[in-house]
């Protein structure tokens, strides 16, 4: 089995699941009978198709769990079972299993883990309740008799309930493959050797399939057959024995005894030959009565139809197609059911198409582009020099076409946060049954969009951010009564986009966070020191510093107390920062901001002493000049009067050391020039050198030797090929707010 | 370099071979291996707040590298830029990554082949270069050439962590 068709069907099985997971918590929340029939539907087509591919790879232990699943999924889609919160619980679990039996096969293990073997029994166990505990009609037998089919051919199509067939012969179905002679076989000994299994009623020859003398091969094989098979005592794997040394050249189907009808259809589908004079055939040779036959392909048509108005219908068409195609080509069952796979995945979902793309060619892209944009600027610097009024129009041209060019490119990466968001549902109903309270989870901004690798990244600080929540923040539902909130506990996630970056908020309606527990705590830890004044801001930071956990007892959804420092760590290696406000009683909200990419930012570029800085542009409010109007009262504490608002500024010179060499130049001549940063409500200016205009900016990280470096976020390289530093707006600001509000304060602040 | 004198026979079949440089009246060896290219002098971009020995990033096509002074690093000057002024890039491994970095020196001279034989350890009363930083003495021509071991000379997890000793904000 190749690693790349084994690739596909991993990849393929975890987006299914993650469907099915999808579809599990809907049902949760309806009552809407139809809806859930339709929920149910979708949970048996996802479950049955992953059966399905699993099949083809012989993947024994993940059918035989699928095929379970799916009988009690069979049963509540007949009516016959309802679903109950329980159940749904229970299907969740196993689709977990599958989810790791996936994994499992994937990591190239080929028996099952203890562990795993044991889930797969308690679960099986639990499923198998439902199963008996329902009405036992023929019907359901013949359903485990037939399922294990799932080595027989290339792949299933959604099981119908429709009635068995009177035949309660074998029906086997051959076509044997062009190249049966040149492999040293002969068709007709295994024919002869059915005779050892059971009686042959009528073997009738299908020829249709013989070209014109003109094309004739005779070395080549084209014949079919259609066999009525008495054998009651025999299995299907015997009978599937006898063709082994052929199935991967021939097509076969072997329909047991009182097979369902739409087991035929299926047979018919695949088969080559027009669908009616497979009917006739089968009537001939004692397979279906007349009346079947007519059934059968009225049902045919009108599964069509129905799977058509379902959208599901490349589940019927490719295969059509591909019985087709695997007369002219060799069939490679394997191939073919990816192909059939993709070609599902391609049309599942008309309004939505899309591609799989290595996450490395467009990496490689993004990067390119990175190369094109800093090119283009080099250009255009030689270009203006030059002046040639021409080449400045064509360049110009050019600039905005790489523009373009590079929004696109990003723009591919940038994914729908949405998903993300709904894989917290599955948490947030896990943690609330767990801990006893009633809550639900509220989405907005699903559709926001966000750089790929960022969503990877933040995933996990926001599982714990949300559990955190449930744990910490929503109250039991007794001491939300007694305190007048409505008694279910409200989780909101919501997305949106603030000036050039993403804010991404965990908002819940619980206790909200005591200042005085916080204080406490941090005093007992030594993280601050008696007597010290801290705004409400700043005691809030508290919670995100190493080794800081306000929760009295560990429960094991959080409260080990890794937790915050951790997630600001994750967040802030992303660019991000985290904030945090509450009101005690009321609820806390969680404030993640990320940038929108890795990338490429469009940049403010500046000068400090001899280098040159970029700030990102989204953050500039304004430039203005720095003179003596300005400079309001106190000109040593550093802030200026800026149209009646007070506004903290840093002298980048002194900040980055430079200070040295251009003072002499500064006071000769300079002035010097504010840049006025706005960033999370926050407002600070920087004092530059000179203003040098817009630049966009690819971002290059600066490295493993200075990871630890404050202050400066990355470096660009500008169109003389020179690099510039950008400037980490975020943390500057927040070094500008610690040593003001060192300024007011006497007492010393942590950070 | 523990196994350096067992098998003369057997050791001298495979010679190393070394980059020389001059630096500080001082001549030094590099393994070949470790030496991406080297450059001409160009203007070397500062990053303020890191420790005086890192001269600041350079654009080597397109990427960004960081350069170490090594004389900075060895005798705390700083390194004249002289019409010979090079760039030595090298590849360092840092937890199965490689990171390129550079390194000033004063002059580069030639490759030379060293057998292991010809190699003695690392003298323990170091004068003007911290031991740490030589993996052996080889003798040219009546002169020592200090073989220097790159993995200590520019150990990533040293180089980042000075980076962070400077830096608050000036009041």
């Amino acid at each position: 089995m190749s690693d790349d068709s084994l690739q596909i069907f991993a990849e393929e099985a975890e987006d299914l699941l993650s469907l099915a997971e999808q579809a599990l918590l809907n049902l949760d929340d309806l009552s809407d009978e139809g809806e859930t029939l339709d929920g149910i539907n979708d949970l048996f087509r996802t479950f049955h198709t992953i059966k399905g591919a699993a099949g083809l790879f012989g993947l024994d232990a993940i059918v035989d769990f699928t095929h379970v699943v799916e009988s009690v999924l069979g049963k509540i889609r007949e009516g016959l079972l309802k679903v109950d919160e329980p159940m749904v619980s229970l299907f969740l679990l196993s689709r977990d299993h599958l989810d790791n039996l996936v994994n499992h096969v994937f990591s190239g293990a080929t028996e099952l883990s203890a562990e795993l073997k044991q889930t797969d029994e308690t679960l099986l166990k639990s499923l198998n309740c439902y199963l008996q505990s329902a009405p036992i009609t023929g019907e359901a037998e013949t359903e485990s008799e037939a399922a294990p089919d799932h080595t027989s051919s290339a792949g299933t199509i959604t099981e119908r309930d429709t009635p068995s067939v009177v035949s309660a012969n074998w029906h086997i179905s051959l076509r044997f493959g062009p190249n049966v002679f040149r492999n040293g076989m002969d068709p007709a000994s295994f024919i002869t050797y059915l005779h050892n299994i059971g009686d042959l009623l009528s073997v009738t020859l299908i020829d249709d399939a013989i070209p014109t003398w003109s094309e004739f091969d005779p070395e080549s094989c084209y014949l079919g057959f259609e066999i009525v098979l008495i054998a009651p005592n025999a299995d299907k794997e015997t009978l599937e024995d006898v063709f082994e040394f052929v199935q991967d050249d021939c097509k076969i189907s072997i329909l047991p005894p009182n097979s369902r009808v739409d087991s035929y259809v299926r047979m018919i589908e695949e088969l080559p030959e027009e669908d009616l004079r497979i009917g006739e055939i089968l009537v001939a040779c004692g397979a279906l009565t007349e009346r079947e036959k007519d059934d059968i392909l009225n049902a045919q048509d009108k599964m069509k139809d129905d799977l058509t108005a379902d959208g599901e219908a490349p589940k019927i068409e490719p295969l059509g197609q591909m019985a087709i195609d695997q007369q002219m080509v060799k069939p490679l069952v394997v191939d073919a059911a990816i192909e059939r796979q993709n070609v599902v995945k391609v049309q599942r979902d008309a309004s939505q198409q899309t591609i799989r793309v290595n996450a490395l060619k467009l990496e490689n892209l993004v990067n390119l582009v990175g190369e094109l944009v800093i090119g283009s600027a080099n250009s255009e610097l030689n270009s203006r020099r030059l002046g040639d009024a021409e080449l400045n129009v064509a360049m110009e041209n050019l600039l905005r076409l790489v523009e373009e060019v590079r929004d696109t490119a990003l723009g591919l990466r940038m994914v729908q946060i949405g998903e993300t968001f709904n894989r917290y549902k599955r948490v947030v109903r896990e943690a609330s049954r767990d801990t006893g309270k009633d809550i639900e989870l509220l989405i907005s901004g699903a559709e926001t969009e966000l750089d790929k690798t960022l969503i990877e990244k933040i995933a996990d600080p926001l599982m714990h951010l949300v559990r955190n929540a449930i744990d910490h923040g929503i109250e039991s539902p007794a001491i939300r009564a007694e305190r007048g909130k409505p008694v279910k506990g409200q989780v909101k996630l919501e997305a949106f986009h603030d000036s050039g970056s993403i804010i991404i908020q965990i908002v819940d309606d619980g206790g909200g966070l005591s200042k005085e527990n916080i204080l406490n705590k941090a005093l007992e830890k030594g993280l601050i020191q008696e007597g010290q004044l801290l705004s409400d801001k700043e005691v809030y930071r508290l919670i995100f510093e190493a080794g800081f956990s306000t929760a009295t007892s560990i429960s094991n959804l959080s409260g080990r107390g890794v937790g915050m420092d951790v997630v600001r760590k994750n967040i802030e290696s992303l660019r991000g920062q985290v904030e945090l406000e509450s009101v005690e009683g009321k609820g806390t909200t969680i404030s993640i901001r990320l940038p929108l990419t890795l990338a490429i930012i469009d940049g403010f570029q500046v000068r400090v002493g001899e280098s040159q800085y970029i700030v990102p542009l989204e953050m500039v409010e304004e430039c203005l000049e720095l003179n003596d109007s300005h400079q309001g009262s106190n000109t040593a504490g550093n802030y200026i009067n800026l149209r009646g608002e007070i506004l903290p500024f840093v002298h980048m010179r002194e900040v980055f050391n430079a200070a040295e060499r251009t003072m002499a130049e500064q006071e000769a001549k300079h002035r010097d020039n504010i840049v006025v940063v706005k960033f999370a409500g926050k407002k600070a200016g920087f004092v530059v050198d000179e203003l040098l205009g817009e630049h966009q900016a690819v971002i290059k990280p600066l490295g493993k030797v200075f990871q630890n470096l404050k202050g400066i976020s990355g470096t660009t390289i500008l169109g003389s090929g020179e690099v510039a530093l950008i400037i980490d707006a975020p943390e500057m600001l927040q070094r500008i707010e610690t040593s003001s509000t060192q300024g007011k304060n006497s007492a010393r602040v942590m950070h | 370099m523990p196994e350096v004198a067992l098998d003369i026979e057997m050791e001298r079949a495979d010679a190393h071979q070394y980059l020389t440089f001059l630096q500080g009246g001082n001549l030094y060896g590099l393994d070949i291996l470790n030496i991406k290219e080297i450059i001409e002098y160009s203007e070397i971009t500062e990053i303020p707040l890191t420790p005086e020995f890192i001269s600041g990033v350079i654009n080597l096509r397109g990427s960004v590298v960081p350069v170490i002074d090594l004389s900075q690093r060895f005798s705390g000057k700083r390194t004249e830029i002289g019409k010979r002024t090079s760039i030595i890039i090298l590849e360092v491994n840092d937890n199965d990554l490689r990171i390129e970095i550079g390194l000033t020196v004063d002059m580069v001279n030639e490759v030379l082949d060293i057998y292991p034989a010809d190699i003695e350890p690392a003298p323990t009363l170091g004068k003007q270069v911290d031991t740490n930083f030589i993996s052996g003495m080889a003798k040219i021509d009546e002169r020592f050439l200090i073989l220097l071991d790159v993995t200590n000379v520019l150990s990533i997890d040293e180089l980042s962590m000075v980076s962070n000793v400077q830096g608050d904000i000036p009041q």
